[in-house]
């Protein structure tokens, strides 16, 4: 698998990761549910990795994963080769200094009790860093670099004096100030405003090209990962479909998935010409969870037999591109988007 | 309050507290709580002065020469006197210090404690939580007075802070209960989460991140537990089992009581009694108008979309 | 006639550090089986427009000023009674974040049948059973799954449910607040699907609610965009996305990407909205506008007829077809 080019920086190997869901309402037996499925994939240094999929495919799990809110079941993964998987103790906090997260709600990720300054400067208190005026100034820097200025209009603030675009922003300072290796970023704006998250979005470019950011950006959008990402990994319930460079994935999509979360984009503009991909079933088809591709179930070129009874190889189309569908050659038809319709994010 | 262009740098509990405290202040029974402690606050801190004016007026050992029995009330004894000539009126206003003393010092102390075990038992979860709720259960289930009498009985007068320790000890696994149960919500919370990616071990999450956001609660319960540690000191003292070194209401009663003038004396039976029921009704009635302000229904809602 | 038309309305919210004047001078008109949407980001008012058509404003909300017909009567000036009949039964409103408000411990079905009962007493139990089937059919939600809790559901499946409940007492109008927020974009295609689909079929009026005016490119015949509490702009689809005149309408339109051609930098709008409490003299936007010149803060800015059916207020166009 070394087709690819650039360092790996952070690498999945057959990461799985089940839960058991509590069951119905009273009693009922608890059901095994797979978050992520052999998740193998490397992201590399530097670069803006998307990883796409609609809700519960899985996308927050594997960012929870790498940050070590959770632990992973099976499966090894890795920062700089060196096996992060169940780190503890000591080697956990340390780690834990070069990999931060920014949560999906900014409603929900600051402490109410606890003013702009505390928030931010929290990482850097409890990792030792600096002295009072040094913090301080650092906490200023990334306030300032995250556009919140002047910071000091900003740092005693508490969150309910704030507008969610702005909470975000303390939360990206927050996870930046301690000049983290690798960022996750939670779905950061699907709680904003449209024209916020274009704000937001900049902001990570930014980060990510003056500091050389490793971020690892989750959304269901394929707009704003196409927007932000370097490369992109499409998802579906725990199963890696598609992989490859933005563009690519995106304007020659192979997997069926893949064109059914572009289908699915809001746009407007010259958009007239633009075809469908029609490869998402209305309803849901009888498929079992453990043979067969995972996207059987809603998938309308699927061949009945083929793909119900076994799973399609994570096979590569072309260097850095590897779809996991039986028909990924047949998909001849590109996306034929004029570059004046524009897509909802 | 977004885009507001003048924003006071207020910390956010205090901007809460003033909120609550505007929605506390329009409920009657809040207004007349306060009200009545207010008068208890007073009478607790003038019970320094009669002594100032006469040391006849000493609640404990101040005695009138000129008088060797209970009598009614007069100009010189607002309220008469007791059975060895003892100003009551003095005595009184003695004993809302000691009630404010024994009522406030148990309930913080056990506010303390069942703020602290709370807290741990549901942030930490697992083997701790089990063990802590085990045995706030089984302390719960304890009958305080009887308890308190029995080590009375056994180690004969109990002094009064003896007394705040015992109740506040008694009194915490309610608290925990309700703090644990806030903590296993706030344990989801993500910026618990947040704290936790950046770092931060168990003690810090719980002392930073998790205590600000239950002290309103359990400064509401403390309201509640004040009453409770009243009635408990006054009825040990009217048992006969108080600190017979200070001078309580209960203590009141007992000497009422000891000395057979129950039902011959109401100018020094009732005084206490009242006193008693009123400041009880107070801190409840000022608890229940906080319920309200921390009610999450009247709550206004905190996230703006 | 159209069925809705409002007049200038205005609404305020009494708040600790004064009048909060969420919505000034709004008028727009509907016509029957159209649809309208509502574009401008969080804290515009949009939910307020919403709730004081339903006659749901919070207890601290005031219409100040203005009129709101529907079919002929101004539904502003009727009784708490009268309102009562009208809601639901002719105006029926998704609310913002509804479908987190399904009551946990009902099935879904039968909170949808309580709400017809509720409002139509010649209706029997049996009858409306059979009314919540044909409600769940029309949204998408298989029957097997209507005696379900809420919490069994996906969110898409709760988002439906809450369209069903909207749609079950058959109404002339409805208002759909932010009804695609947090759900994600397959779920949110099927769902603006949907709308557009019931909107044909039944011909129900919509106002369609957004921060996205990505979202109601869609849905809406026409589009009003809001900013600060004013309308700014409004005018049918077509109009407003293929020239759109208002500097923050541009604005909007320019923060979101395409899927081929270079990547360029989206343009976000810089800074946040105006207090309004003290709302600012002159236009609203233009301390965030980039074309803002010196008038702009003197006068505030009347509307421009572009053509029969896209008005804007900016005083640029005032400029240009004002007398010379
Ligand atoms: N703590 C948990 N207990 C049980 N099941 C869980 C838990 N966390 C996640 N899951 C399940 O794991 C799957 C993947 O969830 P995950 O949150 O990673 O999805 P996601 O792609 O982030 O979705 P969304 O876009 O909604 O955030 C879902 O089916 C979810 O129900
Ligand atoms: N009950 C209330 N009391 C005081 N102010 C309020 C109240 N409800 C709303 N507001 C304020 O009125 C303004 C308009 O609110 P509204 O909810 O209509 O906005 P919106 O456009 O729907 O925003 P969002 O996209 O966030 O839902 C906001 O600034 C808000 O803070
Ligand atoms: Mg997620
Ligand atoms: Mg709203």
């Amino acid at each position: 698998m070394k087709e690819e080019t650039g360092t790996s920086f952070l690498s999945f190997d057959g990461v799985s990761k089940f839960y058991l869901s509590r069951g119905r309402m009273l009693g009922g037996s608890g059901r095994q549910v797979v978050a992520l499925n052999r998740l193998t994939l490397d992201i590399r240094k530097g670069e803006i990795f998307g990883l796409v999929g609609e809700s519960g495919s899985g996308k927050t799990t594997a960012g929870r994963l790498i940050v070590r809110l959770e632990e992973a079941d099976r499966g090894i993964i890795s920062v700089e080769g060196q096996d992060v998987t169940h780190l503890k103790g000591k080697r956990l906090k340390d780690f834990r200094k070069r990999v931060q997260m920014i949560f999906q709600d900014p409603y929900q990720s600051l402490n109410p009790q606890l003013s702009v300054l505390d928030t931010v400067s929290e990482p850097l208190l409890i990792h030792r860093v600096g002295d009072r005026l040094s913090r301080a100034e650092m906490v200023m820097n990334a306030l300032q670099s995250v556009g919140l200025s002047p910071p000091g209009d900003f740092v005693h603030r508490f969150p309910h004096q704030m507008s969610g675009g702005q909470r975000q922003r303390v939360a990206i300072a927050r996870a930046m100030v301690l000049r983290p290796d690798f960022v996750v970023a939670d779905e950061p704006t699907s709680m904003l405003d449209a024209s916020i998250s274009a704000q937001i979005f900049n902001i990570l470019l930014e980060m990510q090209k003056s500091l050389g950011i490793t971020l690892l950006f989750i959304t269901h959008s394929l707009a704003a990962a196409r927007y932000l990402c370097d490369r992109i990994a499409v998802i579906y319930r725990g199963n890696l479909m598609e992989l490859g460079p933005a563009d690519d994935v995106i304007q020659r999509s192979r997997h069926p998935y893949t064109r059914a979360l572009i289908d699915a984009l809001p746009k407007f503009g010259q958009c007239g010409e633009t075809e469908r991909f029609n490869t998402f079933l209305k309803a849901e088809r009888e498929s079992s969870s453990t043979v067969g591709c995972a996207f059987f179930g809603r998938c309308s070129i699927a061949n009945r037999i083929l793909c119900s009874q076994e799973v399609p190889p994570f096979k590569t189309v072309s260097p850095g591109r590897r779809v996991a569908c039986f028909f990924a050659e047949e998909q001849g038809k590109n996306l034929t988007a004029s570059k004046t319709c524009h897509y909802g994010i | 309050m977004k885009g507001d262009k003048e924003i006071r740098h207020r910390p956010h509990w205090f901007e809460q507290f003033l909120e609550g405290w505007s929605v506390f202040w329009q409920n009657p029974l809040g207004k007349i709580g306060v009200t009545l402690l207010g008068i208890f606050a007073l009478m607790a801190f003038s019970s320094f002065i009669p002594p100032l004016v006469n040391p006849m007026y000493h609640p404990m050992t101040g005695v009138d020469p000129e008088i060797y029995s209970s009598v009614g009330p007069s100009a010189r004894h607002w309220l008469g006197t007791d059975f060895m000539g003892r100003d009551i009126f003095s005595q009184l206003l003695a004993g809302a210090r000691i009630a404010f003393m024994v009522g406030v010092s148990a309930a913080f102390m056990s506010i303390f404690l069942g703020t602290a075990f709370g807290m741990i038992a549901g942030y930490m979860g697992g083997f701790v939580d089990t063990l802590l709720m085990r045995l706030a259960d089984v302390i719960m289930v304890l009958p305080t007075l009887l308890v308190v009498l029995i080590l009375a009985s056994l180690f004969g007068q109990l002094n009064i802070w003896t007394i705040v320790l015992i109740i506040a000890l008694f009194r915490w696994p309610g608290v925990s209960r309700v703090i644990r149960s806030q903590a296993l919500t706030l344990k989801q919370r993500p910026f618990i989460e947040a704290a936790r990616v950046a770092g931060a071990s168990h003690i810090r999450i719980i002392f930073r991140h998790i205590m600000p956001n239950v002290l309103p609660l359990a400064f509401l319960y403390m309201t509640f537990r004040v009453t409770a540690a009243i009635i408990i000191e006054a009825a040990l003292a009217f048992l006969g089992f108080g600190d017979p070194g200070t001078v309580s209401w209960g203590m009141m009663l007992q000497w009422v009581w000891k000395t057979g003038h129950m039902f011959k004396a109401l100018y020094w039976l009732l005084p206490p009694g009242i006193c008693i029921s009123l400041i009880t009704l107070s801190f409840y009635m000022i608890g229940r108008a906080m319920d309200e302000v921390l009610d999450p229904r009247l709550r206004r809602e905190e996230t703006a979309r | 006639m159209a069925l809705l038309e409002v007049e200038d309305l205005s609404i305020g919210y009494r708040t600790r550090l004064g009048l909060h004047r969420a919505v000034e001078g709004v008028s727009f008109s509907l016509e029957e089986g159209k649809s309208l949407g509502f574009v401008g980001e969080s804290g515009c008012g949009k939910t307020t427009v919403g709730m004081s058509l339903m006659g749901l404003l919070p207890r601290n909300g005031e219409v100040l000023r203005g009129r709101v017909l529907f079919e002929g009567r101004d539904i502003l000036s009727i009784s708490e009674e009268e309102l009562r009949l009208l809601r639901w039964k002719k105006i029926s409103m998704i609310f913002q974040a509804a479908m987190n408000a399904l009551n946990p411990v009902k099935k879904v079905a039968d909170q949808i049948s309580e709400a017809i009962l509720a409002h139509s007493s010649s209706v029997s139990k049996a009858e409306a059973s059979r009314q919540v089937e044909g409600l769940f059919q029309l949204v998408g939600v298989p029957k097997e799954r209507m005696r379900d809790y809420p919490h069994q559901y996906s969110g898409g499946m709760k988002q439906r449910a809450v369209i069903a409940m909207a749609l079950a007492c058959k109404p002339r109008l409805i208002i759909a607040d932010e009804p695609t927020t947090a759900l994600d974009v397959i779920v949110q295609a099927q769902i603006l699907e949907e709308t557009r689909l019931l909107q044909e079929q039944l011909g129900i009026s919509i106002i369609f609610i957004s921060h996205d005016i990505s979202i109601v490119a869609d849905v809406c015949h026409d589009i009003g965009i809001m900013y600060a509490g004013e309308l700014v702009e409004y005018g049918s689809r077509e109009e407003v996305f293929d020239s759109p005149a208002h500097p923050y309408t541009r604005a909007l339109l320019s923060s979101f990407p395409t899927l081929t051609g270079n990547r360029e930098m989206l343009k976000p709008i810089p800074g946040e909205p105006p207090n309004l409490v003290d709302p600012p003299k002159g236009c609203r936007f233009r301390e965030r506008c980039q074309e803002a010149s010196h008038e702009c803060s003197l006068i505030s800015p009347a509307w421009t007829e572009l053509f029969p059916r896209h008005k804007v207020r900016c005083i640029r166009f005032e400029r240009k077809k004002g007398p010379q």
